[in-house]
């Protein structure tokens, strides 16, 4: 595993902070300018370019859906919620939109630095776990080709469906693809040779 | 008819760092007395001491008591970071602002506090940039038990990482522990390029004492291989250290030039940055004697203050003085100059770090 950077280089980073205009927006500005950050206050709507933000600060006590340029939960970079009352539709809101740190507002002189550094943190977590979840229902998707394949190959004269998984795994291994990928492949050359006389296939 | 300004002035005259909190009050002492000896300034400053005698629990309350029995709204002081952040709570209950003239390991940028002496990029980076191309980049981290040694270390790790070398050791000592012959037997063992010293007070001057007596048993562990490397380290501690000090390195703002030094050059950076912050102070005050910590950021804006290092600005943002960078090696009771960096801007959470520029590549490995 590669080291993380430690010291988390904030510097020129961009944050939104989608807030109405308040004692609140002053104090995040200052504490991210001085922590190195661009910072852009928007209300009431998240501009297109917030996609390409680094970090997104957004209000939990006025906030709805329709303010941010991605579908509920779905914001492609670390959020961090400002919560004020603390109604429980509102945190209910709140975690839908999966926020990845949270702050309390009234925001004092403190805070926004942990708060950066949880999000960014929690959001990589939950992206690569997310990645890896969906990696792992592709392969459970493909059980169905590859069982299509072992039959295939088992097909062949005096070849058990052991020695078959055998010979789909070292395909794999020569076309360096994985198991369900060569699975994919031996299925459609199976199926296009289905025409042809079985024995004279490689 | 000069206005009468108090000021809270909060330092610990005795206790295990006791040296360091004196150096500081010898520095505001002198600054507010140069300023009420002004004909020119406009105001009078008074004053305000209270001594928490070096016990942590004393600072919040003695804090609150300058700024409840006077009209104080600022105050010079506090050594520790573990003091300046038990203060900071009472300054934003009283709107207050704390002048805070001691080197700190960053991450901070309080809109109660003034920093006037070093942050990382003004201590730590450039210190080891320095002497990784000359020493080597393996290190051994040595801190008193509070966030000071924390945290620098911790910066230390990455940037001893970044320059291709390793940790072969980390060790912290209680606040006025003196008993450092383990630390020595570790050092002894692992054989480090550097040892980056990050303990305060008795604790850094036992470990100084030990580690001459180390290099007298074998040449690895002599200044000119094998140096002790120190942030907050200056004259006023020197007496303490005596020869042991020889030839090892730190690192600050300023260090006293004896050639051209007169009676009224500070004798250290910690008196020269509790002189500065007076000096930032009654300037600002001489504008607005009402200014409290709100208008600090307005009043450093676009504004240049003179100081023992000589013309600097505070960054409205940050409140973090620009401040020159000197390597000094001890000689004697002082330090020679070994390098000096014009004006480097205040960067207290390493936002604008930059491996390759501070380590000349990507990853240095050095052969020693």
């Amino acid at each position: 595993m590669s080291r993380a950077a430690h010291i988390p280089n904030l510097g020129g980073a961009r944050a939104f902070v989608l807030h109405r205009p308040h004692a609140t927006v002053g104090a995040i500005s200052r504490q991210l300018q001085a922590i190195g950050l661009e910072v852009v206050d928007c209300w009431p709507e998240l501009p297109a370019e917030a996609l390409a933000a680094d970090f997104v600060f957004f209000d939990v006590d006025l906030g709805f859906d329709q303010q941010f340029p991605w579908p509920r939960g779905a914001a492609p970079m670390p959020t961090i919620a400002l919560i004020g009352s603390e109604a429980p539709g509102r945190i209910e809101w709140a975690l839908a939109h999966k926020a990845d740190a949270q702050l309390l507002k009234p925001v004092g002189n403190a805070g926004v630095y942990s708060a950066l550094l949880i999000a960014r943190q929690s959001f990589a977590a939950r992206r690569q776990l997310a990645d890896e979840i969906t990696a792992l229902q592709q392969r459970v998707a493909e059980r169905q080709t590859i069982v299509r394949a072992v039959t295939a190959l088992s097909g062949q004269d005096g070849v058990d469906d052991e020695r078959a998984y055998a010979q789909l795994r070292a395909l794999a291994m020569n076309w360096q693809v994985s198991l369900e990928d060569a699975a994919r492949r031996v299925v459609a050359l199976t199926e296009k040779e289905a025409g042809l006389d079985q024995s004279h296939r490689a | 008819m000069k206005s009468r300004i108090e000021i809270g002035v909060l330092y610990s005259r005795s206790g295990s760092y006791q040296l360091v909190a004196n150096a500081c009050h010898a520095g505001a002492m002198r600054a507010i007395s140069d300023v009420n000896a002004d004909p020119a300034s406009g105001i009078e400053l008074v004053a305000i001491e209270r001594d928490p005698g070096g016990n942590i629990d004393r600072y919040a309350p003695l804090c609150d008591e300058i700024l409840r029995q006077s009209s104080a709204r600022h105050v010079v002081g506090a050594v520790t970071s573990w003091s300046r952040k038990e203060v900071i709570p009472v300054l934003e209950k009283s709107g207050a602002a704390l002048w805070y003239a001691c080197p700190y390991e960053g991450f901070e940028a309080n809109e109660h506090v003034v920093y006037m002496h070093a942050c990382p990029n003004q201590h730590l980076v450039p210190l080891l940039a320095h002497v990784v191309p000359r020493f080597g980049a393996n290190g051994f981290l040595l801190g008193s038990n509070y966030i000071w040694g924390w945290e620098t270390n911790r910066v230390a790790r990455d940037l001893i990482a970044d320059a291709g070398g390793k940790v072969l050791g980390e060790r912290y000592l209680p606040i006025g522990e003196t008993d450092v012959s383990r630390l020595i037997e570790e050092i002894k063992a692992t054989k480090p390029s550097f040892i980056l010293n990050n303990l305060i007070g008795t604790s850094s001057y036992a470990f100084f004492a030990a580690y001459a007596d180390l290099a007298r048993d074998d040449p690895h562990f002599g200044p000119e291989r094998c140096p002790i490397l120190s942030c907050n380290l200056t004259e006023a501690e020197l007496p303490a250290i005596g020869a042991a000090g020889n030839g090892h390195l730190s690192v600050g703002p300023y260090f006293r030039d004896a050639a051209t030094a007169t009676d009224e050059t500070p004798a250290s950076s910690f008196e020269a940055s509790a002189y500065a912050s007076v000096m930032v102070l009654a300037k600002v005050l001489a504008q607005n004697p009402d200014a409290g910590f709100a208008e600090l950021s307005t009043a450093f804006a676009g504004t240049s203050f003179a100081t023992p290092f000589g013309s600097i600005t505070v960054d409205p943002q940050t409140q973090h003085a620009t401040l020159p960078v000197e390597i000094g090696r001890i000689s004697e009771l002082g330090f020679e100059r070994v390098s000096h960096i014009e004006r480097v801007a205040p960067d207290p959470y390493l936002s604008r770090y930059d491996r390759a520029r501070t380590f000349g590549r990507a990853r240095l490995k050095v052969v020693s």
